[in-house]
């Protein structure tokens, strides 16, 4: 691997990390989408899942949360492997994650109040007033409170993105899944959405682990990240964006982060590597 | 170079659809296992059940089916007596006709005609909906929290239309009947009490019962095939179409089938 920017630090040193990916291979078929894929991201990191379109970001976060089961490889979540339990112990390990889908993914046959004390229902002790608190107290953090009647058709892109991030943090799970949270969105709101992220996360201190190629975001945000290649189907860096803009040097890294074309750059790495 | 060589041996064709068939054949048994079982956990308050969307989805099946069921019966009850009584006032059996258009639609035509309905319109209704989430990632929200997808956006649906078609189909029966009875009146000039009375002679509980019975299967049959083909539909807007063609297709080629299946079981039977 060409750069690794930042190194993790040892487990004497560290808490447990909430969630630990060790050697995923995500597969469609006989065709690899990645494969090798491990980092591991503690409390209260922002951790960015980097790459070009079409890389396998979104797939990694969908078998981060056990909506795709891996080829190979493990997910821990607070040390406890996924896959290795029953549905209910899946279910109970999931519990932990709030996730914002790249749509919102927004329930349309319910309110947006609705939508919000739905994860609610699944946590003991959130019933009546207090799940009604909750609700209005999330929807007031993401600037939707007046909108909690309104169904997801009469929203718009952005106030459907803060309608899913409020569902996402509603249960006030340790971590945070979002893919692609700025997508979409103009540089303004983009902006505004990075700023509601580390809002959030200083509210809650959760996690966040988020799928972006808005370099922006990614740039202002992160506090680590890897980088998926499609090329070579696994991870070619980590470390936080800013680490890779400084000091990778892999030709795809290296484009991506300064926006280059990547055939010139591949053939500038090319003939420095020739070099004695 | 040898064109014999070439060509596909067709064996394996056949063998691939086997396979396929055999698969999805198992796929469907396993959905069905899944929605036993989310039945018995909705029972035992171990899965969540939606009650806004089952009063939701009850009520779009229901009152808002009445009209089109209404009117499709009228007028096949209609048709039923005007084909009958061409005949049989040929013989001066002209009353008979309430006979005719009574069994017939109190056995077969209600039932068949207002499941064909429904799959049409509830069906591919199930259909879109389901796969737009899927498209949408709507499912997969659920599944990230943990719900049982099958007991929260299949159950509702196959319980809403399994206890309304029998009501639909008594309300078809009723419109069936009048439809004939229109057309015995204005054409026969049959007197409506007579037609009446005659219809109530030629009928007896155990056609309602065939028929009724029909109809609970048809809904099961109809809201189980929609669901199947929306949780499965590509994640795209051609998925949808797609899985609402083949929910429509496979509901009402399966309610013809199923009742063939009924008219052979209630020979052997002698109802």
């Amino acid at each position: 691997m060409p750069a690794a920017a930042s190194t993790p630090p040892g487990p004497a040193e560290a808490p447990a990390p909430l969630i630990d990916v060790r050697g995923l291979c995500m597969r469609f078929g006989d065709r690899i989408v990645q494969e090798r894929v491990s980092f591991s991201v503690g409390a209260k990191t922002i951790f960015a899942i980097m790459g070009v379109s079409g890389c396998g970001k979104s797939t990694l976060l969908r078998h981060m949360i056990g909506l795709l089961r891996p080829a190979a490889g493990q997910v821990f979540y607070g040390g406890t492997d996924y896959w290795a339990g029953d549905l209910e112990a899946r279910n109970r390990l999931r519990s932990g994650c709030g996730m914002l889908f790249q749509s919102a993914a927004l329930w349309s046959s319910m309110t947006i109040r609705d939508n919000i004390g739905l994860p609610l229902a699944q946590v003991p002790g959130f019933e009546g007033a207090k799940r009604d608190a909750r609700v209005a107290e999330v929807l007031h953090w993401v600037g939707l409170e007046e909108f909690a009647g309104f169904y997801p058709a009469d929203l718009s892109g952005g106030m459907k993105k803060r309608a899913g991030l409020a569902r996402a943090i509603a249960a006030s799970p340790p971590l945070l899944l979002l893919d692609e949270p700025s997508s979409g969105l103009d540089p303004i709101s983009s902006r505004g959405f990075d700023e509601l992220i580390l809002d959030i996360r200083e509210r809650t201190g959760a996690a966040v682990i988020f799928v972006s190629h808005e370099l922006p975001s990614l740039l202002s945000i992160a506090d680590d990240g890897i980088f998926l290649d499609a090329d070579s189907h696994h991870p070619i860096a980590h470390g936080s964006a800013r680490q890779l803009l400084d000091h990778c040097d892999h030709p795809t890294v290296h484009a991506f982060m300064r926006r280059e074309d990547l055939a010139a750059t591949d053939r500038d790495y090319a003939s420095e590597k020739a070099l004695p | 170079m040898d064109a014999t060589a070439q060509a596909p041996e067709p064996t394996v064709g056949i063998q691939a659809r086997f396979a396929a068939l055999l698969a999805s054949s198992s796929q469907a048994l396993s959905f069905l296992g899944q929605l036993n079982l989310a039945a018995l956990a909705s029972l035992r308050r171990r899965a969540r059940f939606p009650r806004a969307d089952f009063v939701r989805v009850t009520l779009q099946c229901s009152v808002q089916a009445l009209v089109i069921v209404v009117v499709v019966n009228l007028l096949v009850g209609a048709i039923l007596a005007f084909v009958g009584a061409v005949q049989l006032v040929k013989f001066g059996a002209g009353i008979y006709v309430a006979d005719l258009v009574g069994i017939a639609v109190a056995r077969e035509m209600a039932a068949v005609m207002t499941a064909v309905v429904m799959a049409g319109r509830t069906g591919a209704s199930f259909a879109a909906e389901l796969a737009t989430m899927q498209g949408n990632e709507e499912v997969d929200a659920l599944e990230v929290l943990g719900l049982d997808t099958v007991a929260y956006l299949v159950l509702p649906r196959v319980i809403a239309l399994t206890l309304v078609m029998p009501m639909l189909y008594l309300y078809g029966c009723a419109a069936g009947l009048l439809g004939g009875l229109l057309v015995a009146a204005s054409m026969m000039s049959l007197a409506p009490a007579a037609y009446l009375d005659r219809s109530v002679e030629a009928l007896n509980l155990a056609q309602f019962v065939v028929g009724g019975s029909k109809s609970i299967c048809f809904g099961f049959l109809i809201a189980l095939t929609a669901c199947w083909y929306g949780l499965n539909a590509a994640r795209d807007a051609a998925g949808v179409g797609v899985a609402t063609t083949h929910a429509v297709v496979t509901g009402i080629v399966g309610v013809i089938a199923l009742d063939a299946v009924f008219a052979i079981c209630a020979n052997a039977l002698g109802v």
